[in-house]
Order: structure tokens, then sequence, then C-alpha cells
């Protein structure tokens, strides 16, 4: 969409209208209108440059905007959809899905407003330009904006000569100018970011400057993204804000133990237990999501008699998933957490630090080498003691230790060059899949192994067949997942692996070490 | 971009009258739609009130620098757009033979526009041409209209018969228009076609005033007599294509 925004801190919006009316433009009565910006949390709508919009003038409408010079436009039930199972099916549910995948939509922003539309005709009675004369302008829970009303000017394709005078009139009456809608206007009046929260773990680093400061800078950053993903876990809006909280609690306390020797011994022993709790007090709920989000895929090879025979259990999945749920809203309003994160910025806001550590005023760069260097040799240790025989807690342990390495090169990847990173970090990726895959079918097949037992006397029999039968199913993944480690692992412990992390740790701060 | 053709090879049967309802009914149903009018009469065009007018005219519309974004004209509705006919395009056999790969022309002009739209329908003039291998090479789906009568039911099989003979043949989506309940022969022939072609779309298109209101009101039926039978019929119908194509 091709729109001009005009608007005046000292002519009325009855100047543009009378102008408009002058020109021969049909001004229509006006309208309460309510715009409301839908995008997810992370603004994947914004990133791929597309714009949802709940239109509400007596009927609501949704309209989606961007690539493209049509707008698709979607009647509404009223409702506001939340996932994209809840948009109409067609085509624009086809293009969001992918996009939205679990994430659920969230008001952003809306705006309120007088609206009339004046339309320009030709003789066969054909709108060839329209503009829009928004009044008592307001957005919710945002202060005034510095102008209260606003003429926008769509430009329709084929039409461009009609466009060009719409805007040259609205000029010449002395209103300024800006590219966009009015929803862009206000945000940029506002100094509302459209783009959503970006929860990287990577922050800019100085490669010269002391470890201290940057680890600090690094777990000031964790602990933004724990804060932001809160209010979203508590309100279960959808599983991401649970799955990125834990993943910022998880690199903090991986940060906190990858500090030793740079951050105060008290200061990680206190807050590794204190995240510590956190993570083990946040798994069970996130471990049924992955259930309840996975579940479809896991019964697809039953086919659809027998993922119908397991709705009891799903159901109780469900269930169990919402109670685990409700207890982790009560831990994230709890007075222990309150301590726990209140402790831990006052601590990352405080001025002066104990700087005693061995390690604290060493540049950041050489020490980030070493820890690296250290956590890689660590993988290469652990997998290479693995064999056919080898206990899957050995595989557990190796995928946390994976986990850590991966940490480091995210948190730390400020120091590196970004081609070399996600050069080396796509081999490791490769491995994490596989031990992922092992150990989050392990734990389902556990689970579900519990359940059958459980549910036993309550479902019925053709209910457990196919329990039995996706145990197998699941089973048979893991297997395979197993019989996979020792070529996944022969591919990462590789020279090439080795020369990735080479470049990788030589493009600090763009020297060579 | 899902590309569709409303085509037959017989006149009058309701191709324009489908292609512009459905255009409109895919725009209210959330799809971003191109309506390409290649009939010279004009219609589609006349009845979203665009003014009949090839920029160039049609060598240069399909001609080797032809860019069919620069035909292209919005309609009152934001997400319909439309690129108008007019009376060159009754040479588009001759400009398309002028072309390098004739058959695969009006392809190659949609193909930039496959990002910006999600369905595009192309309205076709009646008959089998150079012009309808062309279609036949650019579209996913014909819509067929076929009024419940032997010599509408003959054409399909034509139709059907030479789409066989054909590499990348689009489907075949037929579907009744124009249809009178009252009449016997109108009801033994849905039956007997519903049951020999499983293709047909299950709703059906009423012969109806509403319809024929069309021209004076210069609208899609749904704007101007949306509780009418006539739009519930084309609404019907776009959901029939719809979970063909978003099944």
């Amino acid at each position: 969409m091709d729109a001009t925004t005009f608007t005046s801190n000292d002519l009325a919006a009855a100047a543009a209208i009378g102008a408009l009316g002058a020109a021969g433009f049909e001004v229509g009565p006006a309208k309460a209108v309510v715009r409301t910006l839908l995008d997810t949390f992370d603004g994947r709508l914004h990133a791929a440059g597309l714009r949802l919009e709940m239109h509400q003038a007596g009927a609501s409408e949704l309209v989606l905007r961007g690539a493209g010079v049509a707008d698709a436009h979607v009647a509404s039930e009223g409702a506001q959809p939340r996932l994209a199972a809840d948009l109409p099916p067609g085509p624009l549910r086809a293009r969001l899905t992918p996009l939205l995948d679990v994430r659920a939509l969230v008001p952003v922003l809306t705006v309120r407003a007088r609206a009339r539309t004046a339309v320009r005709r030709d003789h066969a009675g054909k709108g060839r330009v329209s503009v829009v004369v928004s009044e008592r302008l307001s957005v919710d829970g945002a202060s005034a904006p510095a102008f209260d009303w606003a003429a926008e000017v769509e430009a329709l394709p084929g039409y461009p000569k009609d466009t060009t005078r719409a805007r040259e009139l609205l000029s010449s009456i002395g209103l300024a100018r800006t590219d966009g809608d009015v929803v862009d206007a206000l945000a940029y009046a506002l100094d509302i970011d459209l783009a959503g929260f970006k929860g990287s773990p990577t922050v800019p680093l100085d490669p010269y400057g002391d470890a201290l400061d940057a680890f600090r800078k690094v777990l000031a950053n964790l602990a933004a993204a724990i804060d932001a993903n809160r209010p979203g876990t508590i309100d279960d809006v959808d599983p991401e804000f649970l799955h990125d909280l834990r993943v910022a609690v998880r690199r903090t306390r991986s940060v906190l133990t990858e500090g030793k020797g740079v951050l105060p011994a008290d200061v990680r022993k206190e807050f590794r237990a204190g995240f510590g709790w956190l993570g083990r007090t946040t798994g069970p709920a996130r471990d049924l999501d992955v259930y309840v989000i996975e579940w479809a895929d896991y019964v697809a090879p039953l086919g659809p008699e027998g993922a119908s025979a397991l709705g009891p259990v799903l159901d109780d999945i469900v269930a169990r998933r919402a109670a685990e749920h409700t207890a982790l809203a009560k831990v994230l309003e709890s007075a222990q957490y309150r301590r726990l994160l209140t402790g831990w910025h006052r601590w990352l806001s405080r001025e002066s630090v104990d700087r005693s550590a061995k390690d604290a005023s060493r540049d950041i760069a050489t020490v980030a080498t070493a820890r690296i260097g250290r956590a890689q040799a660590q993988v290469l240790d652990r997998g290479r003691s693995i064999g056919p025989d080898t206990p899957a807690e050995v595989l557990h342990e190796l995928r946390k230790d994976a986990k850590t390495l991966r940490y480091l090169l995210e948190c730390l990847g400020g120091l590196y060059a970004p081609g070399p990173r996600k050069t080396f970090v796509q081999r490791l990726k490769a491995l994490q899949d596989n031990l992922g895959e092992h150990q989050d079918t392990e734990v389902h097949v556990a689970q579900l192994r519990d359940m059958s037992r459980k549910l036993h006397a309550s479902v019925s029999a053709d209910a457990l067949v196919a329990m039995g039968r996706l145990t197998e199913h699941l089973e048979g993944r893991r297997r395979a997942a197993r019989a996979e480690f020792a070529e996944r692992f022969a591919a990462y412990d590789t020279g090439k692996t080795e020369l990735a992390l080479h470049a990788l740790l030589r493009s600090a701060g763009g020297r060579q070490r | 971009m899902k590309v569709l053709a409303t085509y037959s090879i017989k006149g009058g049967v309701g191709k324009t009258t489908s292609a512009v309802n459905l255009a409109y009914e895919a725009s209210r149903a959330g799809a971003r739609v191109l309506l390409w009018d290649l009939d010279p009469q004009g219609a589609a065009s006349f009845y979203f009130r665009i003014r009949p007018k090839v920029k160039g005219g049609t060598s240069r519309l399909v001609g080797a620098r032809g860019a069919l974004e620069a035909h292209i004209r919005a309609t009152d509705l934001r997400s319909l757009h439309v690129v108008p006919a007019d009376f060159s395009l009754r040479h588009l056999d001759l400009h398309l033979d002028a072309t390098k790969r004739p058959t695969e022309r009006l392809a190659a002009l949609l193909a930039p526009l496959h990002d910006s739209y999600d369905v595009a329908i192309l309205d076709c003039p009646p008959g089998i041409s150079l012009a309808s291998e062309s279609v036949f090479g650019a579209t996913g789906a014909l819509l067929v209209p076929v009024i419940p009568t032997t010599l509408s039911a003959r054409t399909l099989t034509q139709l059907a018969g030479f789409l066989e003979g054909l590499s990348g043949a689009p489907a075949l989506f037929p579907h009744f228009t124009m249809v009178d309940r009252r009449r016997k022969l109108h009801r033994e022939q849905l039956a007997s076609l519903a049951a020999a072609w499983p293709a047909f779309l299950p709703s059906v298109v009423p012969n109806a005033s509403a319809v024929e209101r069309m021209g004076v009101e210069r609208a899609p039926v749904a704007v101007f007599a949306p509780s009418s039978a006539a739009a519930h019929a084309f609404r019907d119908l776009w959901a029939d294509v719809a979970a063909r194509l978003w099944p």
C-alpha cells in the first residue's frame, strides 16, 4: 500500500474537508472507527513487511497490507483473532499461518477516530482516488498525539494522476506531508516501536573491554528478556512466552556458570541457585506445551482412527498443561520470584561492583576465546566417549555441553563476525538437533508410559492400544535418533569444525588472535 | 498466486458473470485478486466501471516488452484489481503468435505478480484458439460454466478431450450456471452431469434477474442484491473453489 498522511497543528480538519469538497470529492458521513494493529509479540508480521489490522466501523474487518499493491480484506465475526487457526480459512490464513506458527496475535496499537471518506469519481461513478480524514485521533494507552486529525491519501493502481492531484491539493492548503499511513504517523509521533520485542541474546561488545563489564551487559540483556516474557507467560498468551523466558533463564544460568573467575563468587553462587530454581520450576509446563504442539505430528502415523482413540489422552495432557500453567503463574507472581529478580536487577544496575575475581579485568575477547575453546573441548571429549552401548544419560550430558557452547556463542556473539559465527553454529546445530530429538522422544515415551498406567482404568481398550502404538512409534524415533548419533557426531568432530571455530575466534573485533 | 480462468468453448454460458462475481467473492473472503479481462467485449471491465482501454493496444500488452503491472487498475474494492480489455484483444491470437513462445506468454506476463496477488482470474472469450492454449499454459484450473443443456454439456466433453492430450493441462472446475429448476430438462441434466463429472463444483448458480441487473448496476450481484439467491450462489461457489485451492 502506498499511502501519504497529511497533518496540521494550525488548521482544522474542516479546512481539508472543505478543500476536498470544492475539488469535486464526495465527502461521506463521519463514522467512529477503531483500527487495531495486530502482530506477534516478537513482530513477525512487521519483520515480513506485513501489517494486519482489525478495522471496526460498525462491522469488523481484517485488513492485511504489504508485499504487493493489493491489500487483503476479510470480514471478521467481531472477536479479535488470536491464533492462526482463528483467522478465516482461505488465502489470508494460508499466508499468515507459517509466519505465526504457534505465536498469538496481540494488539500492538489501537487507534480511535471519527473518520470521513472523500472520494473523487469519474463519469462512470468509478472512484479514482480516496482520502480518509480522521478526526479526534487517539491511541489507547498513550498520551495525546501532537496532531488530533489527519488526512490519508491512498494511491490506487492505475490512477497516479488523481493521487498526485489529491496530494498537491492537501499540500497547497498548508498541511504537512509524511509518507506512510496514519498508523505510521501516530507511531512515529508517539515513539511507539512497531517492530516487536527482539529477544536476541547477542549484544554489541567491545573486545578490549573488561570481561566483567561484558558479562554484566550480556546478563542485563537476558534479564530484560525474562522481564519481557513474564506477563505473556502468566497470561498464557502463547507457548513461546514460556519458551523464551526459559531460554533466557537457562542462558543466564549458563553465563553465570561460565563466569567463574569473572563474576564475584558470592553473586554467582546466589543467582545460579536462584535461576536454577526458576529453570526447574518452569520445566513441567514447557514439557506439556511441547507435547500439545507436537501432538498432531506424533499421532499422524497412527491415522485418523488412532488419533481419535487417543482423544482422552490428549484431554488429559491439555488438562495437566492448564494446571501446570496455573501453578507456574503463581510462581512468577510469588515473593520468591520477586526477590530473585529484584536482587538480580539491583546487582546488574550497580555502578560499582566487586572486580576482584582473577579474570574480571582481562579483556573479554581473551576470556571468551578461552571459555568457548574449553566448552568445545568438553563437547568433543564427551562425544568421543560415547559408543553404541553408552547409557542415554551420557547423551543427555552431551546435550547440556552442546547447549553451554551454543549459549556462549550466542551471548558473546557480539564479539565475532556474523559470517563465521553462523558457519560454526550451523555445524553445532546439526548435532544439537539429533540430541534434542533423542531426549524429547525419550521424555515423551516415559510420560506416555506413565499416563498409560494412570489412565489404565479410565480409558477404552482402543485408547490403550493406540497409546501402545504411539509409544512404539516414539520409541522407534528415539532409537533412530540414537542410531544416527554416531554419524552426526562424526560429521561434527572433523577438521572442518575446527577450522570453522578458529575462523570464528579470529574474527573477534576484526583482529587476529 | 493461484491462476484460474473462466473458460468455455461455447459462448453465452456465463463466463464473465462467473468471473466478476467469483473475483468479488474471492476478494471478500480475504484474497488479493487480479481479474484479467481477455475478452475484447470488455464486459468484466465494464461491470467494474473501468474504462475499457488497453494502453498501447494488445501488441504492447503481450509483446516482448509488455509488463502486466502497467495495465492494472484498482476497482472500488481495495483487494480487487482489473486488467481491462478493449477491442484490440480481438487480435490476441495474432499478437501472441508473434511472440517467441506463444503458449507460455500469458504465464510469463503473470509471473512477476505471483507474490502480489493470491488469485488471478482470466476472463476468456469463447472458442478454442492459440490464446486458449496460452490460457491453459498459465492456469492451474479452468472454471467452466455449464448450462444444464445438451449443447453446453457437449462442449465440456470436447474441452476435456482436448485437455487430455495436453501435458500440464489445468484442472477442470465445471459449475452449473443459469439453472432453472422449474424446467425438467435442467433437473435431469443437473443429475446426470453431476453423476458423470465428479469434478463439478457442488454449488449451482440460478437463472436470476439479479444477474441480468449487473449491467445496469455495473457491479457484482452481491453489491446491489446481497440477499438474492444469485449472490448466495456465487458466495457458495467461491467457497467450493477455495476449498479446492486451500484444502
